[in-house]
């Protein structure tokens, strides 16, 4: 087993981390940049380093000195968690040379898996579906107006390194493509440094459907479970939900085959994530992208599996085999997460980061909550704006939305705007509790809460 | 610190009062009395009265509720209290449930304590969204328990009634509710404890036979029609022309039945101002 274990993240996941390895008897070196220097992650690791000033770029991206005190303090184990470091091959083979182990699966692999025509190659050939599109990058307009034909409108046009919503244009038509072409190409450039483009069709109203895999070095491979993330906006999370209600225990054994197949593919190893996008018929699903990372909502899917997935990851980097079979898997009830995000949805979801006043987090059976925020402590504006996630587990999904409706009702901070509020409001959607959502949904109620909310405040000052 | 959970009650009061009262957009309201057009917005800022002739829009009871009692005092009582089906009565189940999921409430009553200038009180309200507001075992109930509540503990009580009367589809069992809530109302007023009945539109059949009108103090909403049987049936059984503004709150008020007529903008002051005079000390 690893010994000492360096955190090259901040926040909730850095304790999610800490806490793991505490329970397995690693010490763990947390970093720290200045502002971060009262954090709790600093203030429960074993010892703490700080790493730079404010700016990602020279403090928690510092492969450099991130590296620098891992072989300083005799780590012998770097777990990089999610953003920052957590995808980046480079860092992840910068690690082997070092003979630091890295906490998820090889540079090889991330590259495989990052390259999203790429991984499209390879999912294609392991027989896992892909939505039809362009086999492989679209070198000039033609190219990409044959491929648009083939397929039928509407298409996306997306940069081969692209991410994050980054370097995409949709086209409803022939005419539409050639300037939205040449616009994604420039954006991904800019972006990415690389405008290789492809091609693929437009899934309509779909579901955001993804499968929890866990692989060893020993070539075993499971999956635990689906989630559905369908709650986004601008392909941000809000809402999670495990396991998805629209599959049916079929679909599911055959989606979660073809993720198997997906982490098989590319020689996956450790805690990693495929999704699929689910047409709106139910029935079709393509393979969108593979994670190579633990994930933020990766809370839920311990709570229907009771299984510890950071703990799954250290023992993984360490060498030994999943202690479980796929017949081991079994999900018991229904869960929900909610993320807090320290923005304010009347102005348009404007990050405000600031110091918490007071603070009262939900508690009861089947609620978790995975923060980093304690009463006086200061949220910096350097970096994402995630304050909590709230999560509950019941035993069906209509006492989990219950149990969250109420959780969100204890829920309390005061010091900056959060999201908390719309959650709640969304729980009690009848879309939402019918379980009808989709991508779209969210975007197209969205004016409608607001001006609910803007309605409530209105009422408030007149009394 | 107690001041943060009592802000997040009033906030969770205040969403439950927009859920019923919310219509999206903010287009033009036109006010059915008037025919004149005011901005939603305006409407909504005047406690859904109109600002151009003062008509008393329909509320839902959680806005009436967050329009009476102080931010972040409301306490619900047997919220959850539901409606049964006594007689099996064709329809009614189906009838009960498209009411739920239209208004959100489980009855017409709601019932709940809180606070109105810093006096504990017991307030009840009928909800006339909910099929017609009628009377019904479980309303007759909730209305009961709620006097009880504030017997036991030496409250005054405030009851707003809007209601068509007794709820057919239960018979006799709801016209026992006037019995029920009378009897009650009458060992509540053994003890010397102020009761405030307000009216609103409309306030008619058993709810007005039974425990509308046993009032200490009877307050009506402008405009609202109070009475025992509608005006049209009175003047179908009787045969002749009624007088003019028959049966309005201000018909009333003039013939000895209320004793004043409150506009909703001012209701929260007067009872607030009535609860000091008769409550322990008497201050004016």
């Amino acid at each position: 087993m690893l010994k000492r274990v360096l955190i090259a993240n901040r926040g909730e996941i850095a304790l999610r981390i800490q806490r793991a390895c505490r329970e397995l008897d690693m010490e763990t070196v947390a970093v720290y940049s200045q502002p971060d220097a009262e954090a709790l992650h600093v203030q429960l690791a074993t010892q703490a380093v700080c790493i730079g000033p404010a700016r990602a770029a020279d403090s928690y991206l510092n492969q450099d000195a991130l590296l620098t005190v891992a072989l300083a303090t005799n780590c012998d184990g770097i777990h990089p968690g999610y953003g920052f470091l957590s995808e980046n091959a480079d860092f992840a083979d910068a690690c082997a040379r070092e003979g630091l182990t890295f906490i998820g699966p090889s540079g090889d692999t991330i590259r495989k898996a990052g390259s999203k025509s790429a991984a499209r190659d390879l999912m294609k050939a392991a027989g896992v579906p892909v939505t039809p599109g362009s086999d492989g990058p679209v070198s000039s307009v033609e190219d990409a107006l044959a491929a648009a034909e083939r397929v039928g409108y509407p298409v996306l046009l997306k940069a081969s390194a692209g991410g994050g919503g980054r370097g995409i244009r949709r086209c409803d038509s022939a005419e539409a493509l050639p300037a939205a072409y040449a616009e994604a190409k420039v954006e991904a450039r800019a972006c990415f440094g690389d405008d290789e483009m492809y091609l693929e069709k437009l899934v309509l109203r779909p579901r955001h459907i993804e499968f929890q895999i866990l692989a060893d070095r020993h070539g075993n491979v499971i999956h635990l479970g689906d989630r559905d993330c369908s709650i986004q906006r601008r392909n941000q999370k809000l809402i999670e939900e495990a396991p998805a209600r629209c599959l049916t225990p079929e679909l599911r054994a055959r989606m979660g085959d073809a993720a198997v197949r997906a982490a098989k593919a590319v020689g996956y190893e450790g805690a990693g994530t495929v999704e699929f996008l689910l047409d709106s018929d139910g029935e079709h699903f393509y393979f969108m992208e593979m994670n190579t990372r633990i994930q933020v909502e990766h809370g839920i899917t311990e709570l229907i599996t009771g299984v510890d997935l950071v703990r799954q990851q250290l023992r993984v980097a360490s060498g030994l085999s999943l202690d479980m079979t796929q017949a081991d898997v079994s999900l018991t009830g229904h869960a929900i997460e909610c993320r807090v995000n320290a923005e304010d949805p009347r102005q348009d979801f404007r990050p405000c980061p600031g110091t918490v006043e007071f603070l009262h987090f939900p508690g009861g059976a089947g609620v978790r909550v995975d923060s980093h925020l304690y009463n006086g402590c200061a949220l910096p504006p350097f970096y994402d704006s995630l304050a909590a996630k709230l999560m509950v587990h019941a035993p069906t999904r209509l006492e989990a939305i219950r149990k969250m409706r109420r959780a969100l009702e204890e829920f309390a901070l005061e010091g900056f705007p959060t999201n908390a509020e719309l959650s709640y409001q969304i729980l009690y959607h009848p879309t939402f509790v019918r379980g009808g959502c989709t991508t779209a949904f969210l975007e197209e109620i969205l004016p409608r809460l607001l001006d609910f909310n803007r309605r409530v405040d209105q009422h408030e000052d007149t009394l | 610190m107690n001041s943060i959970f009592s802000k997040r009650r009033a906030r969770l009061l205040a969403m439950k009062a927009m859920r019923d009262n919310y219509i999206p957009g903010d287009q033009l309201t036109v006010c059915p009395k008037c025919g004149q057009e005011s901005p939603r917005r305006e409407v909504a800022g005047n406690l859904s009265v109109c600002p151009k002739c003062g008509y008393h829009f329909p509320i839902g009871a959680y806005y009436r509720l967050s329009t009476i009692l102080d931010p972040g005092s409301f306490r619900e009582l047997n919220g959850k209290l539901p409606a049964g089906d006594p007689l099996a009565f064709p329809g009614y189940r189906e009838k009960l449930a498209a009411a739920q999921r239209k208004t959100g409430l489980t009855e017409v009553a709601v019932t709940a304590t809180g606070t109105i200038g810093g006096q504990k009180c017991v307030v009840g309200v009928l909800d006339n969204r909910f099929l017609m507001g009628s009377m019904s075992a479980a309303v007759g109930e909730k209305i009961t328990l709620a006097i009880e509540y504030a017997t036991k503990n030496k409250l005054p009580l405030i009851l707003f009634a809007a209601s068509g009367g007794a709820r057919m589809q239960e018979g006799i069992l709801s016209l026992m509710q006037m019995a029920k809530t009378s009897a009650a109302l009458a060992r509540f007023s053994e003890k010397g404890l102020l009761y405030i009945s307000v009216l609103t539109d409309p306030t008619t059949g058993g709810v007005t036979a039974s425990f509308a009108s046993l009032g200490d103090i009877i307050l009506a909403e402008p405009g609202a029609l109070i009475g025992f049987a509608g005006p049209r049936v009175i003047r179908q059984t009787i045969g002749q022309e009624l007088p003019e503004g028959f049966q309005t709150a201000e018909f009333q008020l003039e013939h000895g039945f209320v004793d004043a007529v409150v506009p909703r903008t001012q209701m929260r002051d007067t009872l607030e101002r009535l609860l000091r005079l008769h409550g322990k000390g008497g201050q004016p």
